[in-house]
């Protein structure tokens, strides 16, 4: 049965309905509308030219920068969800209810200051007269190259997206049922045995968003590859900027930016479609 | 597997609870149990929520360490043996199916943890389920199934590593009065065909006394009285037992004289009457005595009858079944509880307010020696 909304409720959903349709949706349209436009004398004029499309979706630059795009943000995605899951395990297992308020407010401190500002300092950390560096030189090792380089650019994105993820994992886990890991231990199933058997399967709508939301951040992410992977070679994210710089090519930025939507969009669907599977008919 | 002497010795009991204590902090969950099941017993633990039933079960399956005493479990001395290296499983009261396998699956998954090949697993699977019932649901998510199917998956689930032991912890609760029924019948039955023994947590006395051979009482971490629902039912050893079974008339009397050779009068606020003397052979004149009448024990006759007894009139009546509970008020104010059949009751035109004298048989009072020590 469907209820027909209310005036009230029309009234109340009102300003959602705005903000999205001004700032999202609009924008969008106008996004694919400049990818058929011209650029003359670096000035865009309104067209209907596929040209920006078959420009940029026939160059291999294009499609080696998408494709690291895509590793990078899948890697960052899966090493920071592995890293992830021991602490939430803890947090949400071990910890008194005391313990997990303290941390769940000490994982949110992160989002007080600028990704920027935290990425500059990971480069104070990473260089090779960085911090870590001198730590592996005092034993004799090293230096290591952890900047400029896909490396950096993953510790980047794992630094942006760890707080979040641990916070998703956690309240995941939180909903686990309890006596679903007794009756496992109960019917033989060992301590660790119960992590992969019966844990991750019962929380893994919240795992898989979690690792979804990582891989989004981190896909379109700019920070990183520009200030700890040097931007060169670029990423989407560094084309776009790349081609905006270049010849005001918004159009060719436009292309980009819309393949990278529908990428994530594609991705979103599929992880949200894994997630819900059930088994059995 | 070790066998010995001293296990062959005590192969009557698989499950021997030595002066078991269990504390949370400052709390007492469990004081001081000290009882043994047999070997194919079906042994229900009833009381109240948080006397400390559930505990038990869960010491005994290895999900809780006694604070004190010793669990033995086929002979062997069990603290601090994890539950997972125990061969106890566990019914539970949400079932805890689960929800991400099939019924299949959930019911082969002890046998996958115990490394069981793939071809072998299906097949005592199947068997289970077939024996349960639930074939045709093999394929099925947990969530597709009703109340009664969860139930029989979740007893699939747990006998099909073929266990000497099952424990049961209210399994029944979240189901509807029909299906309770019937899956009483059910848990009946297959015990009794396996031949295997069932401990069973409950605070439904209907429950517990339908299906056990043996039960035991429990209140506030403390075991009030083990024997067969018989035994507990005619003779409650003290009167938290009696209040507990609720169908009882609880008199607190004090012995004032012989009466005739064989027994002892009496007197109770209220009244007057006599207890043989076979129940109370160390008595004397002056000393209090609790004893019991049941419901069903107690007569009733008109006011004018000119039968001796206690006058009362009618406060209330419940229906149970065939019979009715009618509820008395003496004079004095107590209150006096009357099973009877319908037909019984219509003779004396009962309503509430009307008289009526209530009165017993000598042989139907018995003392409470929980009370009387």
């Amino acid at each position: 049965m469907t209820k027909r909304p209310t005036l009230f409720s029309l009234i109340l959903s009102m300003p959602l309905l705005i903000w999205q349709l001004t700032f999202f949706l609009f924008p969008l349209l106008f996004l694919v509308a400049i990818s058929f436009w011209t650029v003359r004398n670096f000035q865009m004029q309104p067209d209907i030219n596929f040209g920006n499309w078959e420009r940029v979706l026939t160059r291999g630059v294009f499609w080696d920068a998408y494709f690291r795009t895509m590793v990078l943000a899948t890697a960052a995605a899966a090493i920071t969800s592995i890293i992830a899951f021991p602490a939430s395990y803890a947090i949400s297992f071990k910890m008194s209810e005391k313990a997990k308020r303290w941390m769940i407010f000490i994982l949110i401190i992160p989002f007080f200051t600028s990704y920027l500002v935290r990425v500059y300092s990971l480069q104070v950390f990473l260089s090779d007269a960085g911090i870590v560096n001198a730590v592996f030189g005092y034993v004799g090792l090293g230096p290591f190259p952890m900047l400029n380089n896909a490396f950096g650019v993953i510790v980047g994105m794992i630094t942006l997206t760890l707080p979040l993820v641990i916070l998703l994992q956690t309240f995941s886990l939180n909903f686990v049922n309890r006596d679903l890991i007794e009756a496992a231990h109960n019917l033989r199933c060992g301590r660790l045995r119960t992590v992969f058997a019966v844990i991750v399967p019962s929380a893994k709508v919240g795992l898989v968003v979690a690792a979804l939301f990582a891989f989004i951040l981190s896909f379109g992410d700019f920070v990183s590859p520009l200030y700890l992977g040097g931007g060169n070679p670029p990423t989407l994210s560094i084309m776009i900027t790349d081609f905006t710089k270049s010849g005001q090519q918004w159009p060719r930025a436009a292309v980009v930016a819309i393949m990278m939507i529908v990428t994530l969009l594609t991705v979103a669907f599929a992880a949200i479609t894994y997630a819900y599977k059930e088994r059995g008919k | 597997m070790k066998v010995n002497a001293e296990m062959e010795q005590q192969s009557e009991a698989i499950v021997k609870f030595d002066n078991v204590v269990k504390r949370f902090g400052n709390f007492t969950a469990v004081e001081k149990a000290d009882f043994e099941i047999g070997r194919g017993e079906f042994l229900a633990i009833m009381g109240s929520s948080g006397c400390g039933k559930t505990t038990t079960l869960r010491m005994l399956a290895g999900l809780e360490d006694p604070t004190e005493g010793a669990i033995y479990l086929d002979g062997e001395k069990v603290n601090g043996k994890a539950t997972w290296d125990r061969d106890t499983p566990m019914v539970w009261q949400s079932l805890a199916l689960f929800p991400f396998l099939t019924v299949q699956e959930n019911v082969e998954f002890a046998l996958k943890m115990r490394g069981v090949g793939k071809e072998e697993r299906r097949q005592r699977a199947e068997k289970w389920l077939e024996k349960m019932q639930i074939t045709e649901f093999a394929n099925r998510n947990i969530n597709q199934l009703s109340g009664g199917q969860k139930q029989r998956v979740a007893l699939a689930r747990a006998l099909v590593t073929e266990p000497k032991i099952l424990l049961l912890d209210e399994p029944l609760s979240a189901l509807d009065a029909h299906l309770k029924v019937r899956m009483q019948a059910v848990l009946s039955n297959l015990q009794k065909d396996l031949g295997i023994t069932f401990v069973y947590v409950t605070h439904s006395m209907s429950e517990a006394f339908s299906m056990a051979d043996r039960v035991v009482i429990m209140s506030r971490g403390q075991i009030e009285q083990i024997g067969t629902p018989e035994e507990i039912y005619r003779e409650p050893y003290n009167r938290f037992v009696a209040e507990f079974l609720g169908s009882a008339n609880i008199f607190d009397s004090v012995i004032t004289g012989p009466s005739g050779s064989d027994g002892w009068k009496v007197d109770f606020e209220g009244g007057e009457t006599s207890l043989s003397k076979d129940e109370l052979p160390n008595a004397v004149q002056g000393q209090a005595v609790t004893f019991i009448v049941s419901a069903e024990n107690m007569q009733l006759s008109a006011p004018d009858s000119g039968q001796p007894g206690i006058l009362a009139s009618v406060a209330g009546e419940e229906f149970i079944g065939g019979t009715a509970m009618v509820f008395l008020e003496t004079e004095t104010g107590h209150e006096l509880k009357v099973q009877k059949s319908h037909d019984e009751l219509s003779l004396l035109n009962l309503h509430a307010g009307s008289k009526v004298i209530v009165h017993w048989a000598p042989e139907s009072c018995h003392i409470l020696p929980g009370e009387n020590l």
